[in-house]
């Protein structure tokens, strides 16, 4: 449970670790963008390219991200299925019902399975590499123009970032809730679905309950250091945009000008 | 020596509180002294803390610190010299690493980034922790968590700590640093230490301890004769020290000298016991 939220952030050092986090959240979401113009075999082997070049920068076993694809498996296997057997075509290879097997279908399945490695192993490189709190800090940065319209962007990145720290404290929270009720003869793995649901409210209400002494505490700690409402405050982790970060920007521009290229009009 | 918190006549009633918290309470603290609170849950300590510190305001009475009276207007500058250590490490801690954590206070003040370097590099030195600087505080001990908490206190450089119960969910090892750690502070960067707890044997490092019971101060005098109150101590729901109580019951077979004796002062007697025969 722990890995799941807290993205699955890999301490290493390599060129992609050292990127501006601002830059690697962006392009990201740019990335996922253009890997919906590809529509032939050669922009999807050049984008494939891309992202095993990337893959390799950031010096991070190919099994890491192998196992990014485990949680959506299904939803893959789902979709691909569905194009497989239902793209209408004209020259069947096979025929049952209304399953029809086709070379359109066959490719156009293994586009949308290409789509998904991309995008699902572009977005683990960005989670192994970057931290919970860089994303946290880049998504301040981002927003801070909202400032203009009263928007609290400080306050909202730091809670944000409390937030962030607090998920295991409360995971360790959940954990002692429901060894307390085990002892006393709850049993969470038994039952139908109902029942087992049923069964989580008693852990929701004391959950909740100590989230708010927790929350409690954490203000008095915060003020009595100091804090007032964000405003006048300076900040210790600064992001820096370097040349890299530049060089970074110009390669996903070449990247996309091919792609414009090579792809079928 | 000048007094660093001064307060008179204190009184202080929870909202929809039924009893008062802190009852007609007056304590002067000499500075770069340890002075330890005790009392037992509910005796009102760490609300004294509290309204030391402004997080709660006083129903009547004054606070001064460092010749400051405490009001709106001065609060933010009274925050400044005194920090707090509390009593759960997990919550408290603000940062996602060991150097934001510390960094909190400093950021709170407006410091530039190149001075907030700095003191964090100092003061996770003066805690010991300058190896841990990028960990999460998850990967931390309880005492390492709690040592992390008086870096970010010392970082905004107070001339008060406030020890709220901040050794009670530490194991005796992470305990005992923290002590040790708190006690080589105040030797040298001239702080006044203000500790708030329970358990009596925490005390033995401090000058002066006030005990508190329902609100008002019982007891208010130096270790020794504290302890000697030996089971008197009870009345308050304190514990009474181990080596006053192992006193009392050898008293019956042994002869023993009257008065407080810490346990390796009565180690000393018991084994010079025999010698002296």
């Amino acid at each position: 449970m722990n890995k799941l939220i807290m993205g699955r952030y890999l301490p290493g050092d390599s060129l992609i670790y050292h990127l501006d986090p601002r830059g690697k959240f962006l392009l990201t979401f740019y990335f996922v963008g253009i890997v919906f113009l590809a529509n032939n075999v050669a922009s999807y082997a050049f984008l494939m390219a891309f992202v095993l070049f990337a893959v390799y920068l950031s010096k991070i076993n190919l099994g890491f991200f192998i196992k990014g694809l485990k949680p959506i498996i299904w939803l893959i296997l789902f979709t691909v299925l569905l194009q497989l057997f239902f793209t209408p075509s004209d020259h069947p290879l096979w025929h049952w019902g209304i399953l029809t097997l086709s070379k359109e279908g066959m490719v156009i399945a293994s586009y949308i399975f290409i789509r998904f490695i991309l995008i699902i192993f572009i977005s683990t490189l960005l989670t192994l590499t970057t931290t919970p709190i860089e994303i946290s800090d880049s998504i301040e940065s981002i927003l801070k123009p909202l400032k203009k319209v009263n928007f609290p962007v400080t306050q909202v990145a730091l809670m944000l970032s409390i937030a962030l720290r607090f998920v295991p404290l409360l995971v360790d929270e959940t954990t002692k809730i429901m060894d307390a009720q085990r002892a006393r003869g709850v049993d969470f793995g038994e039952g139908g679905l109902i029942k087992r649901i049923k069964s989580f409210v008693p852990i929701l209400i004391p959950l909740f309950v100590s989230s708010f002494s927790i929350a409690y505490d954490l203000a008095i700690a915060m003020e009595s250091r100091g804090y007032k409402d964000g405003e006048g405050r300076s900040k210790y982790r600064v992001l820096n945009w370097e040349k890299r970060d530049n060089m970074t920007v110009i390669f996903m521009a070449a990247v996309t000008i091919i792609l414009l290229l090579i792809r079928s009009y | 020596m000048e007094n660093i918190i001064s307060i008179k006549n204190l009184n202080y009633t929870y909202p929809e509180a039924k009893t008062q918290a802190i009852k007609d309470v007056s304590l002067d603290i000499k500075k770069n002294q340890w002075v330890s609170i005790v009392g037992k849950n509910g005796s009102g300590k760490s609300t004294l803390t509290k309204l030391v510190d402004g997080l709660i305001e006083a129903d009547s009475g004054s606070i001064e610190i460092d010749g400051q009276a405490l009001s709106e207007e001065s609060i933010w500058d009274i925050r400044s010299k005194i920090g707090i250590i509390f009593q759960n490490p997990d919550h408290q801690f603000v940062g996602a690493t060991v150097e934001d954590d510390v960094a909190f206070g400093l950021e709170n003040q407006g410091m530039p980034k190149e001075q907030m370097v700095k003191e964090v590099d100092h003061a996770l030195e003066l805690v010991k922790m300058a190896d841990f600087k990028n960990r999460d505080p998850q990967s931390l001990s309880g005492g390492q968590k709690q040592r992390v908490a008086i870096a970010g206190v010392l970082a905004t450089r107070p001339q008060i700590i406030i020890m709220d119960e901040s050794t009670s969910m530490l194991d005796p090892e992470g305990r005992q640093t923290v002590l040790d750690l708190v006690q080589d502070l105040r030797a040298k960067q001239d702080l006044t230490i203000l500790s708030i707890t329970h358990d009596i044997s925490e005390t033995e490092l401090s000058q002066r301890i006030v005990v508190l019971n329902a609100g008002r101060i019982v007891e208010d005098s130096d270790p020794a004769t504290i302890y000697n109150l030996g089971a008197d101590l009870t009345h308050f729901g304190l514990e009474e020290p181990f080596s006053s109580e192992l006193m009392s019951q050898l008293r019956g077979s042994l002869e023993l000298p009257t008065g407080y004796l810490n346990e390796e002062e009565l180690m000393d007697k018991l084994w010079k016991l025999r010698s002296k025969k």
